[in-house]
């Protein structure tokens, strides 16, 4: 075991870690707090942490002046989709490196990590061409498709390999003694048995495409096919500047759904995270 | 049930050969073991006949039908692995009836069949448990349930006691054999220990780099084996071997003149390794002199280590030798079970 | 399925079925592969091999003409006079970025790695903005940032002037990065929390044992030991930190002048805001070749500093 610390070093680690959680909390708080403030306390100075007066009125302006509630279901449709055609793609291919033998398996292997070195930012040009062609922009196709089959769903295979890699040999060739042929193998022992590298898939995999911004801006051109991130950069006045009380409301609705998810799940998230690291 | 034969099976992996060429009949009802040590092939045999490893030549049969190219579902047979392969994510009771879900029982049918296997075996109230809240005997009980659950033509057993203490090996051995004493299935076991091989066989097959030593009944491979190898490997401790000549005189190993039988004369002036068992010494003051180098009582019998001539051996006496190391004492060898092998090849002389 | 084959040819084999189980194998591999490689083909390699030859055009896309130019994309490139502003900017943004973030990480990893009750709400706290939506906290940052906003007003209650944050050059470049590793240094900590947690408890004890003191056991063991997981860590941030668009679009959108315009950044604005699309293409080539000289020059460094490899 490690040696026990003094309570002097246990005060200061405290204190250390208390003070470097505030830009951590402290945005989060602040975003929340500044969302119900009147539009004359935003900015009033000494700052108020708490707010001293209310206005709910922000609230109702989030969905007047944008289709909000269809840019919420635009992202969380779309993260659904990503996230469950993912999960198909990645666990299926990573099942096939690790555990098929078949001819080119290596060289295959290599082409699609390829994937990793090439962000979708590189490509942002073609892609948008193909898509213009294919009568695809300012539809969510560009957004479905290029995360579940392209660059983003590389690093999710490379994950699911890692972990089918480390599946005891045994217990499929019980499964084949047993009369299951690969498929079912699959189906019902390899992937029954990877829920938690799934789970660590799901979760980057949906706040990868929760939090996507280029590629929004640069397929999606009407308000009500706009996903969140998108969203919340149009809540702007006449002079383009931001209407930043509306601006912290809508992005105040956007963070704490998933905020709550974490602080329920935290445990699988961080350490569903921290193993996809390990391996990776 | 069904009896097995391999002929001529050969596996290789690219140029590497590392099965040279087989022959090996089982027939029904027998309990066959596999031994050898580590490398020697037989874990690559058990799974060339269980259609987990592909067969690179010759031909294996199970029931008169040759299952090459069958997968191993369709081979009728069942395997008990090393580490009891045990699904995680599913209870004892589905663990064992699941390969029946998969040739299309019955769900009644399902539920007896597993019955009965986990009342022959003792299993009927961990049910409802998972592998993780067992202990090793009960998974181990567990996997072989999961085969006999089934009836198959063969069991098929992988070194499946290697991950149980010493203990626990002991009573699973006696399960087993008595399991199959019961249900006189065709069973190959593949073993590394050769306790667990004189224990339970009906016929031994002693492997080694991939070639067949020899073929036997236990008792015969202990009395009479075929080569050198064989003869070290069966029995613990391991058989003594001295280097010598035969001549008139008896086997003249280096500073020493040990006894043979009559039947050794025929060799005469021949270079011979001679071997004999550490239990097959008497203490006797006409014997030989033996230097003793280590006592190591075991309180049924002591253990002694000792120098005869130049060469150190092992003799096992059931008397209590309490002589300390540097004292000599005089052992005799009973020549009727002196073995003598070539000092070329190893094979059998006398 | 053909069981029970027993009419033997004449060497008493049955004669083989094609579908062996290699080759059904090789089958089920090929599927189960096909929607990721097809994938990588059409969303990748293609698009990749396009963005060479886009970079040899010049796509009109209001008139809808796609003409050839040869190099003169290329000759833009080394002419242009904002390229070397903007690589700087990116050099600069990449290195602080990698630096503050890994070595913050570090800190909050061996805090973490204390025993100390109640560790697991600081661990979740410090993760959480991972978690939270990437343009919500790059607008309530920016919000803290005006020059009238909360960061100043509590530096003002302190008696300190704040500067414009994302007005003046030093400040915006400090601000974005600054940002972009708050949002997302949780990571990073559990990855390195995790490898420390990895270390053998033993190696410590022996080397208390021997005397070496904290600081000398964090350098000796620690560090070598958890060395791959900080070259890991450095390519995921290194590549990210290219890929850095929505902060920079959000907060500054690359000023005040070009003191925050990274190259993926001014990629954007000269491909979809002023349509210069081929030399959009070229200047995705230029990110694409410095990605992959980072990576590989990253695993090349493997060999040399990391220690220990699992």
């Amino acid at each position: 075991m490690k040696a026990e610390l003094s309570p002097r070093l246990k005060t200061f680690l405290y204190g250390l870690m208390c003070v470097l959680l505030i830009p951590f909390v402290f945005p989060t708080w602040w975003m929340a707090t500044s969302s119900v403030k009147p539009i004359s306390d935003i900015f009033a100075f000494p700052p108020q942490l708490i707010p001293e007066s209310y206005d709910w009125t922000t609230y109702s302006k989030v969905f007047e002046l944008q289709p909000f509630v269809q840019q919420y279901w635009n992202s969380a449709y779309i993260a659904a989709v990503v996230t469950i055609g993912t999960m198909a793609v990645s666990s299926m291919a990573g099942y096939a490196f690790a555990r098929i033998r078949f001819p080119f398996a290596n060289t295959i292997f290599m082409i699609v990590l390829l994937g990793l070195l090439i962000p979708s930012e590189v490509t942002i040009v073609p892609l948008f061409r193909m898509f213009l062609k294919a009568g695809m922009v300012n539809t969510h196709w560009p957004l479905i498709l290029v995360p579940i089959f392209g660059a983003p769903s590389v690093f999710a295979t490379f994950v699911m390999r890692q972990f089918f890699v480390t599946l005891p040999a045994e217990l499929e060739e019980a499964a084949r003694v047993d009369g299951l042929g690969r498929f079912k193998i699959f189906r019902m022992i390899a992937l029954p048995l990877a829920k938690p590298a799934l789970a660590s898939v799901a979760i980057f995999t949906f706040l990868h495409s929760w939090n996507l911004f280029l590629e929004p801006i640069v397929f999606l051109s009407s308000a009500e096919k706009f996903t969140l991130p998108q969203a919340l950069t149009q809540y702007t006045d006449a002079y383009g500047g931001p209407m930043w009380n509306i601006q912290l409301a809508a992005a105040t609705l956007t963070a704490l759904p998933v905020l709550i998810v974490f602080i329920i799940a935290q445990k699988q998230f961080v350490e569903g995270l921290a193993h996809t690291g390990l391996k990776g | 049930m069904a009896e097995v034969t391999l002929s001529d099976v050969r596996k290789s992996y690219g140029a590497v050969d590392i099965i040279h060429g087989v022959d090996l009949g089982i027939n029904d009802g027998e309990f066959v073991v596999l031994v050898g040590p580590s490398g020697c092939g037989k874990s690559t045999l058990l799974r060339m006949i269980a259609g987990l490893e592909t067969i690179s030549g010759g031909e294996v049969k199970i029931g008169g039908r040759v299952v090459n190219d069958l997968d191993p579902k369709d081979r009728d047979i069942a395997m008990v692995f090393q580490n009891y392969a045990l699904y995680p994510h599913m209870t004892v009771a589905t663990n064992m009836g699941f390969s029946l879900e998969h040739r299309g029982g019955g769900k009644a049918e399902i539920a007896e069949r597993v019955k009965w296997a986990a009342d022959i075996l003792g299993l009927a109230p961990l049910l409802d448990r998972y592998p993780r809240q067992l202990s090793g005997g009960q998974r181990q009980r567990v996997a072989m349930g999961r085969a006999i659950v089934r009836n198959p033509q063969v069991f098929l057993f992988d070194e499946p006691l290697s991950n149980l203490d010493a203990k626990l090996r002991v009573v699973m051995r006696g399960e087993i054999k008595s399991l199959h004493q019961k249900l006189r299935t065709t069973t190959v076991y593949v073993t590394h220990d050769q306790v667990e091989a004189m224990t339970m066989a009906d016929k031994i097959v002693v492997l080694n780099g991939g070639r067949v030593e020899q073929i036997g009944a236990p008792l015969d491979l202990y009395d009479r084996p075929a080569n050198q190898f064989v003869a070290g490997f069966i029995g613990s401790p391991a058989m003594n071997f001295l280097t010598g000549m035969i001549t008139a005189e008896g086997f003249a190993a280096p500073g020493i003149l040990l006894p043979l039988p009559e039947s050794a004369h025929k060799f005469r002036a021949r270079k011979a390794i001679y071997g004999i068992r550490p239990e097959h010494f008497v203490l006797d003051s006409s014997g030989v002199p033996a230097e003793i180098v280590l006592v190591e009582p075991m309180g049924s019998e002591t253990q002694v280590t000792m120098k005869l001539g130049e060469t150190q051996i092992t003799g096992v006496f059931r008397e209590r030798v309490s002589l300390s190391p540097g004292a000599t004492i005089r052992v005799r060898p009973d020549i009727n079970t002196a073995h003598l092998f070539a000092a070329d090849d190893g094979q059998r002389l006398n | 399925m053909a069981v029970a084959q027993d009419h033997a040819s004449p060497e008493g084999r049955s004669s083989s079925p094609f579908w062996t189980i290699a080759r059904r194998d090789s089958l089920a591999g090929f599927l189960f592969i096909a929607p990721q490689l097809v994938g990588i083909i059409v969303f990748v390699l293609i698009p990749l091999g396009l963005v060479f030859w886009y970079s040899l055009h010049e796509w009109n896309v209001l008139a809808n003409t796609f003409t050839y130019t040869g190099a003169q994309n290329y000759q833009m490139l080394i002419e242009d006079s904002n390229l070397l502003e903007v690589l700087g900017a990116t050099a600069v943004f990449s290195a602080g970025l990698v630096v503050f973030n890994l070595s913050l990480a570090l800190l909050l990893a061996i805090l973490l790695n204390q025993r100390l009750a109640g560790i697991t709400i600081f661990r979740t706290l410090f993760f959480s903005p991972v978690v939270v939506s990437l343009v919500a906290w790059t607008i309530v940052w920016g919000f803290l940032l005006q020059k009238n906003g909360g960061i100043n007003g509590m530096l003002q209650v302190l008696g300190i002037e704040g500067p414009n944050w994302l007005r003046e050059e030093t400040t915006a470049m400090i601000s974005v990065i600054v940002v972009q590793v708050f949002k997302n240094v949780g990571l990073n900590m559990i990855l390195f929390l995790a490898a420390l947690q990895g270390v053998p408890n033993e190696l410590y004890e022996a080397a208390r044992v021997d005397g070496a003191p904290r600081f000398k056991q964090f350098r000796r063991i620690t560090l070598p030991l958890i060395s791959p997981t900080i070259l890991l860590t450095s390519i995921i941030t290194i590549v990210g930190s290219l890929q850095v668009f929505a902060q920079i679009a959000v907060l500054t959108q690359g000023g005040p002048g070009l003191s925050t315009t990274v190259l993926v950044y001014y990629l954007y604005q000269q491909a979809f805001q002023f349509h210069f699309f081929g030399y959009g293409s070229t200047l995705s080539i230029l990110l694409f070749l410095i990605v992959a000289v980072l990576t590989f020059a990253q695993w090349q460094m493997r060999k040399r500093i990391v220690f220990y490899e699992s």
